[in-house]
């Protein structure tokens, strides 16, 4: 099997404190994985270096062959790797139509130096927003929007670069029952649809199990399990 | 901070009309001269609003493009003889050159870590003009230092109309210049990054470019007015290059709603009219200056344009979006929460 996305001896310390300790792990083109572990495990400092937030302290990432471990998040968005964040940061001042526009920028070579978005982005821009079930939400401001909007929000700004591969850390977490099964739908379609590989970060088993093909399992910063889901 | 409703439509329009026709009534030479310096100052704010509004970079230095202008002008003409038009065309390219290099020293740090860089960068200009003077050659008086740098230029005594007019000319373009590009792609990713830059940079922005970009044409702007600023008062000085300058664009931008364009320069027309119309002394600006800035931030801190648009949007019970324009068959998403 190819791999997508692989990490080699990932090790991260923050002061004395030692958050990962050579991990290692691949997601295959497509292929949909889990992330599992409890509070302080390293999760989130993991999911910042492969989406390339934070530098490791030792160890490389590569995607698709290319070593990117140094390659900042921004570079690492427009080559197919997209992230959500688990406390999601909207721009306070921007609508949900104009948040979205920013993320389409980068998509299809379409930002040039200086340039900025182009006027033909608004289709796509609106399908997005219908995709992901934000088009009467559109000229709302983002600071006004619910946790379930932000939640969609991220995740069409991730949809928006056609990604590869998604890290989505908790975007499930405190949800109603309506906005998590809409984004579960969201995220099976955009694998089966598009093949969209993604890594999916949750404290959610069944969730994990029930949208995942392979969990890895993360304590006190090593990849204790990984087990199939069969 | 998509459409500045309390501006839009007929009020500037109808503000520039008064502009247009205030000198028919005779005014006294003081006046235009005081109009002139604030169509200027309008233009200087509203280019500190593209660094410091638009795109979240607070600058406390955004004389340092203001003054090099102005001494590149005074010096090219004076000095090296150039032609005016090509002297200020330089003066433009140099000040965008300070911005540029601004903006990739202070890209990769945030909030008031950038003002205090500003703030450094400014001085050391400040202080370097204040104390530097150059000699005119065989006629051997000194230039520089305290009394500044003269402008040669090409015609004798200007008019105050004609000054009044070409200053005017100039604020409504360059308004409008900055305010398109303010709400350009490139100024829309640029209030993206002033609201929140990690989720910027998670959408594909290159943040440190973006920064850059916005240092770069506020300082062509700012450079635009610091020019026509020493045409107007044919010396450049070191007051050119002052923090005061720089603070007094800041409380522009806040007094009229920073990122709007339109308010800081309402702001600081009105300010600056109402404090030097009056004749006050230098020191009773300065302290009416921090007293408007301090109500403001306390009371009203979106600025006039801000609390305008507050107000609009609570009475038309809307947030101040535009209204959805229909395109097409009805969508997928639509209807869903």
């Amino acid at each position: 099997m190819s791999t997508l996305l692989s990490a080699e001896g990932i090790t991260k310390s923050f002061g004395a404190t030692q958050v990962l300790s050579g991990i290692a792990l691949s997601v295959a083109p497509g292929e949909p994985v889990g992330l599992f572990g409890p509070n302080g495990s390293g999760k989130t400092t993991l999911v910042n270096i492969l989406s390339g937030l934070l530098l490791p302290d030792a160890g490389t990432v590569r995607f698709d062959g290319k070593e990117i471990t140094r390659l900042p998040l921004d570079a690492r968005y427009r080559l197919g790797i997209a992230r959500t964040f688990q406390i999601p940061h909207p721009y306070p001042a921007l609508s949900v139509r104009e948040a979205v526009r920013v993320a389409l920028a980068a998509d299809a070579g379409k930002r040039k130096e200086g340039g900025g978005t182009r006027e033909d982005e608004e289709g796509p821009t609106e399908d997005l927003l219908a995709r992901t079930g934000l088009f009467n939400q559109r000229f709302v401001p983002c600071a006004q929007l619910s946790q379930g909007c932000l939640r969609r929000l991220e995740f069409a700004r991730a949809l928006a670069c056609r990604p590869r591969l998604l890290i989505l850390d908790e975007i499930f977490s405190a949800l109603s029952a309506a906005d998590e099964g809409d984004l579960m739908a969201l995220l099976r379609a955009a694998n089966r649809d598009e093949g969209t590989a993604f890594l999916l970060v949750s404290h959610n088993p069944p969730l994990l199990k029930s949208l995942c093909r392979r969990i890895l399992v993360l304590k006190e910063g090593r990849i204790v399990r990984e087990r199939p889901v069969g | 901070m998509r459409s500045a409703a309390p501006f839009s439509g007929g009020w500037p329009a109808a503000g520039i009309g008064l502009l247009l026709l205030f000198p028919l009534s005779s005014p006294d030479a003081f006046f235009l001269d005081v109009f002139t310096t604030g169509f200027l100052l309008a233009a200087f704010a509203a280019s500190w609003d593209v660094v410091g509004g638009v795109s979240g970079q607070i600058t406390l230095g955004h004389a340092l493009p203001f003054g090099a202008a102005a001494y590149a002008c005074a010096l090219l003409t004076s000095f090296a003889g150039w032609p005016l038009p090509l002297a200020v065309a330089a003066a433009v390219l140099l000040a965008a050159a300070v911005g540029a290099g601004i903006g990739a020293i202070s890209a990769p740090l945030d909030g008031p870590f950038v003002a205090l860089l500003t703030l450094a960068l400014g001085e050391i200009a400040h202080e370097a003009a204040v104390g530097n003077t150059f000699f005119s050659g065989p006629g051997g008086y000194a230039w520089g230092g305290e009394g500044g740098i003269p402008v040669t230029l090409p015609w004798r005594d200007a008019s105050p109309f004609s000054s009044y007019y070409a200053a005017l000319a100039f604020l409504c373009l360059g308004s409008f210049g900055m305010l398109r590009f303010s709400r350009s792609g490139a100024g829309l990713i640029l209030r993206a990054v002033a609201g929140s830059p990690i989720t910027a940079q998670a959408s594909g922005v290159p943040i440190a470019r973006f920064k850059r970009l916005a240092f770069t044409v506020g300082a062509a702007f700012a450079g635009a007015a610091g020019a026509g600023f020493v045409l107007h008062v044919g010396r450049a000085t070191a007051n050119d290059l002052s923090l005061e300058l720089s603070f007094q664009a800041a409380t522009f931008a806040a007094v009229g709603g920073r990122g709007t364009i339109v308010g800081p320069v309402v702001a600081a027309l009105v300010l600056h009219l109402l404090f030097q119309g009056l004749s006050l002394p230098p020191s009773a600006r300065v302290l009416l200056y921090a007293l408007t800035l301090l109500v403001t931030l306390r009371f009203f801190p979106g600025g006039v344009v801000g609390t305008a648009r507050d107000l609009a949007s609570r009475l038309g019970g809307k947030e101040g979006a535009r209204p959805p324009r229909r395109r097409g068959r009805k969508r997928p998403g639509e209807g869903t929460p």
